[in-house]
């Protein structure tokens, strides 16, 4: 019997050896990549990225709708609007949708963030057709069934409870977000407050489909054992004739500079304390993305860097501590997370990071450490293109979020322009005490009572 | 934000597709690899797979937490952490930096039943890469100062773990259902056992387990068969032979009639739970089956319980079922939550569920649907060298061979719904039955002795579990 070619993927190849000798020249604009690309005449973009290591397909949808699209009121809408795709349109009826694809070899799920609402589908080569048919069905026919829509708001009320009311870490984090936004959407949870998934009507439902599910709004990217013709084929005989509608009214909310730190604290029962704090921080777009993730690299990534030397390490302030920036449409925050050991004050752990953040303003980083933050970039590409589904996620976050999925092509060239005088002065300019918002949970032998 | 992730606990095999036009899911075969062993008795495995500059490692050393003193539960796991925290020439520090340098990673993880890592490094960075592997497993030298502190941050560790039920209840569902038997400990200790934990400790666990005979070291990746060989013995051919404390398991006993635990967590607005029993071991001739059937009970987003709980109910966010296959008989699981005035309500709701998988078996259109997606949905676990590396290692540790993978696409076509019947009679528990719930005692504890005659109660502020 022949065996399969593993791992045929010679672009996989070049793309490692570009990362890892770190070409310090941008690639051509015109290089495709091994991607190919359509658009439909109703605006919907298509990748597609032939893999045929494994008789499997990964899909995905981008719709660049997502929580900063809400209003108070509606707040947690796109979400709740993501579970809804999945009850029902007008050829395939409630429940139909996943049974269907199971029956068919094929799995899925959806997430939705601040910015977007994803939706991938896992599935043999031999699904094809039927994953098209699905979609297409539920992007132009969804149906919104009153009994469908009361039983999923009490599937999402205990999505809610269980990520966020019955999470310390979730709790917090929605605290610190709402008192370092004032104005931007970015301020409340992209699963919403529970009095608003409460609240929602079918009319809000309408009126999100309406605005954020027009074919023009969406890109398509579709990695594993296909071919371009073949999805284009596809494409034009399910979703094309699918009219297009506007695009949802831009986001036209920045946020305001904010001029002085901003602290929360939240009591409850708990063995431990957290501490989190934000410091507001450019988009995606922005040219200091990439110095700030390698900054981050740096204090945060692995034991050998600073943060977790200082503090974990070397001071035994914490058990442990994380940094998070990721890309985002608008100005978002650069989070830091802080579990402290027993015993330790919350604010000696605090003011430990604040130290470790003021010595990259005040001195360059080392040679070595710029290299190896570097190093582990470059690792992390490679090991997220080492799947259908990593590349079609990887594809379809730099065509969303950075406006040209060949960006992801490009990074390792972007980061290995990065100099030790980057870091520090975009350490200086975003780590200040002016621009952060803290948020401490503080433990309680007892919950207090309501 | 993830709005639909679906655990999916029912399987935990890998295979290959072969076939020369995939479209239709008939066969799986495993790459060929190559055994040797090493004159120290290493056991080496060897595959190669060149398409990518990459090459994927993954260690076993064949002893886990059931080689835990009494007392000192949480030893295995320790130990293994501890590897990488100073070795005869680099401290802690060095090799995490020397780790990060080349954007690698090498770090042993405890289980019940073994300790292993995986790592991965790039080609060009290979005979680095397995110098530190090879330091950090034959050089350790467990500074007293790393214990202490790695032992204090454990015990905050689980204090914190305790912050989330969904994070420890599984803990406390192995404690009360396996009683004496060593499945019983909890893997990484618990706040009493970490503190009697001594260096010497540490010390003696590692020379009498981290013995090449007892370790298997499998590699896939990008490199040629005869240098791999040769680099391997240039790494570990220093490792001293000695013979390994065999580890015997001795089969657990289900738990006869109903039982159940409810720890007090008293700011919980909802209650997670556990139920279930003794389940089956890796090697269990039936396994494929009972994964067919798990997979339509609770193994899938269409799953009878996730239906019955999440989708027409809307009593929680998601509901499933698992075998945990282990040497000996893992447990089996149903797990869910909901908001605590629903708790009766998703207890008993589930339990119907159950019932109705005793009394009607399931249907031809259920079985057609299962074998297609467990089908599939089999080719992307085995897509990547370490993927690979990682399934090789385990079929050595559970004394199988390729056989296992390549009959498994045959193994599923042969269920039937006579057989399927059989299998629920055999292997999922109705009448006895072991509950952990965690909660709210005030506003749960009144519908708990409903479910079995014996209760007992925790509060989760309680060291242990």
């Amino acid at each position: 019997m022949k065996r399969m070619k593993h791992l045929c993927r010679p672009l996989l190849s070049a793309v490692i050896l570009l990362a890892v000798s770190l070409a310090s020249t941008f690639a051509q604009e015109d290089r495709d990549y091994g991607v190919r690309t359509h658009q439909l005449k109703n605006g919907m973009r298509i990748l597609v990225q032939e893999d045929h290591s494994i008789p499997n397909i990964a899909l995905y949808i981008y719709y660049r709708i997502g929580s900063r699209n809400e209003r108070p009121g509606t707040t947690g809408l796109s979400h709740f609007f993501e579970h809804m795709m999945f009850n029902g349109a007008k050829k395939y009826g409630p429940k139909q949708f996943d049974e269907v694809m199971e029956a068919a070899g094929g799995s899925n799920n959806a997430y939705t963030s601040n910015d977007v609402t994803a939706y991938q589908d896992w599935f043999p080569r031999s699904a094809l057709e039927t994953i098209f048919d699905l979609e297409a069905d539920r992007i132009q026919n969804l149906n919104f069934d009153e009994k469908m829509i009361e039983s999923e708001r009490q599937v999402v009320a205990s999505e809610r409870r269980t990520s966020v009311d019955n999470s310390n870490f979730g709790i917090l984090d929605e605290q610190l977000s709402a008192a370092a936004f004032t104005a931007h959407p970015y301020q409340w949870p992209v699963i919403g407050w529970m009095v608003d998934i409460e609240n929602w009507t079918m009319e809000d439902l309408s009126n999100h489909f309406r605005v954020g599910y027009s074919p023009a709004n969406a890109t398509m990217v579709v990695v594993g054992d296909v071919t371009l013709d073949e999805i284009v084929r596809l494409a034009q005989k399910y979703i094309e004739p699918i009219p297009s509608r506007g695009l949802p009214p831009k986001v036209t909310t920045r946020e305001p500079e904010q001029i002085g730190e901003r602290r929360v604290t939240v009591r409850k029962f708990a063995q431990l304390p957290i501490v989190m704090a934000g410091y507001h921080v450019p988009e995606a777009a922005d040219p200091d993305y990439y110095p700030l993730q390698v900054l981050k690299t740096v204090l945060f990534e692995g034991q050998s860097s600073r943060m977790y030397q200082r503090l974990v390490d070397k001071d035994q302030l914490a058990i442990s501590i994380q940094g998070d920036y990721s890309a985002a449409f608008d100005p978002t925050l650069f989070g830091i997370t802080i579990r402290p050991k027993a015993g330790v004050q919350p604010e000696t752990a605090e003011k430990a990071v604040y130290e470790e953040l003021d010595r990259v303003k005040s001195a360059l980083v080392t040679d070595r450490e710029l290299e190896k933050a570097k190093n582990i970039l470059v690792a992390d590409f490679y090991r997220s293109m080492k799947t259908i589904d990593g590349k079609a996620r990887s594809l379809g976050t730099y065509e969303v979020f950075f406006g040209d999925y060949r960006k992801l092509f490009t990074a390792a060239a972007s980061y290995s322009q990065v100099s030790k005088e980057d870091l520090q002065r975009v350490a200086r300019k975003y780590f200040m005490d002016k621009n952060r918002t803290v948020a401490t949970l503080i433990a309680e032998k007892e919950e207090p009572a309501k | 934000m993830n709005k639909r992730t679906f655990l999916l606990w029912c399987l935990c095999m890998f295979v290959l597709i072969t076939a020369s036009q995939a479209a239709q899911l008939v066969s799986v075969k495993l790459p060929p690899y190559t055994k040797v062993q090493l004159k120290n008795g290493l056991t080496v495995l060897l595959m190669e797979q060149r398409e990518v500059p990459i090459v994927s490692f993954n260690m076993i050393v064949k002893t886990g937490s059931v080689a835990d003193p009494k007392g000192k539960e949480g030893l295995a796991s320790l130990t293994a952490e501890l590897l990488r925290k100073g070795t005869r020439s680099r401290t802690s520090e060095q090799i995490s930096s020397a780790l990060d340098f080349i954007g690698g990673d090498f770090a042993m993880n405890a289980n019940t039943d073994y300790t292993t890592s995986n790592a991965e490094f790039l080609k060009k960075d290979l005979s680095q890469g397995m110098e530190l592997m090879a330091d950090i497993t034959l050089n350790p030298i467990f500074p007293q100062e790393e214990v202490t502190k790695l032992i204090a941050q454990r015990i905050d560790g689980i204090k914190s773990a305790k912050d989330r039920a969904d994070s420890v209840i599984g803990r406390y569902f192995a404690t009360y259902l396996y009683g004496t038997h060593p499945y019983a400990r909890a893997v990484g200790g618990d706040e009493l056992s970490l503190t009697s934990i001594t260096r010497a400790d540490v010390q003696r666990f590692y020379e009498a387990n981290y013995v090449p005979a007892n370790t298997i070291l499998a590699v896939a990746g990008d490199f040629n068969l005869t240098e791999m060989r040769t680099m391997v013995e240039r790494y570990f051919d220093a490792w001293a032979a000695r013979n390994p404390l065999p580890v015997q398991i001795t089969p657990p006993s289900p738990v006869r009639g109903k039982r159940l635990l409810l720890v007090d967590k008293p700011d919980s607005t909802q209650t997670y739970f556990y139920l279930g029993n003794v389940g089956i071991s890796r090697t269990n001739p039936d396994r494929v089956a009972i994964a067919v059937v798990n997979t339509v009970f609770g193994g899938r987003f269409t799953s009878r319980l996730n239906t019955a709980l999440r989708v027409d109910s809307g009593l929680t966010y998601g509901a499933r079922s698992a075998f945990d296959q282990r040497k000996a008989a893992g447990p089996f699981l149903i797990s869910t939550y909901t908001r605590n005035a629903a708790t009766e309500q998703a207890l008993d709701m589930t339990l119907k569920v159950l019932s109705a998988l005793h009394e009607n078996g399931i249907s031809e259109t259920e079985l057609s649907s299962v074998k297609q997606y467990m089908k599939g949905q089999f080719p992307p676990s085995i897509e990547t060298s370490d993927q690979l590396a990682s399934t090789i290692a385990r079929l050595e540790f559970y004394g199988l061979d390729e056989s296992d993978i390549n009959s498994y696409f045959a193994k599923i076509d042969a269920v039937t719904v006579a057989e399927a019947r059989r299998i629920i009679k055999q292997y999922f528990p109705l009448d006895n039955l072991v509950f952990v719930l965690i909660g709210k005692a005030a506003e749960i504890q009144p519908i708990a002795k409903k479910y079995a005659p014996v209760i007992d109660t925790k509060s989760i502020s309680q060291p242990g579990f």
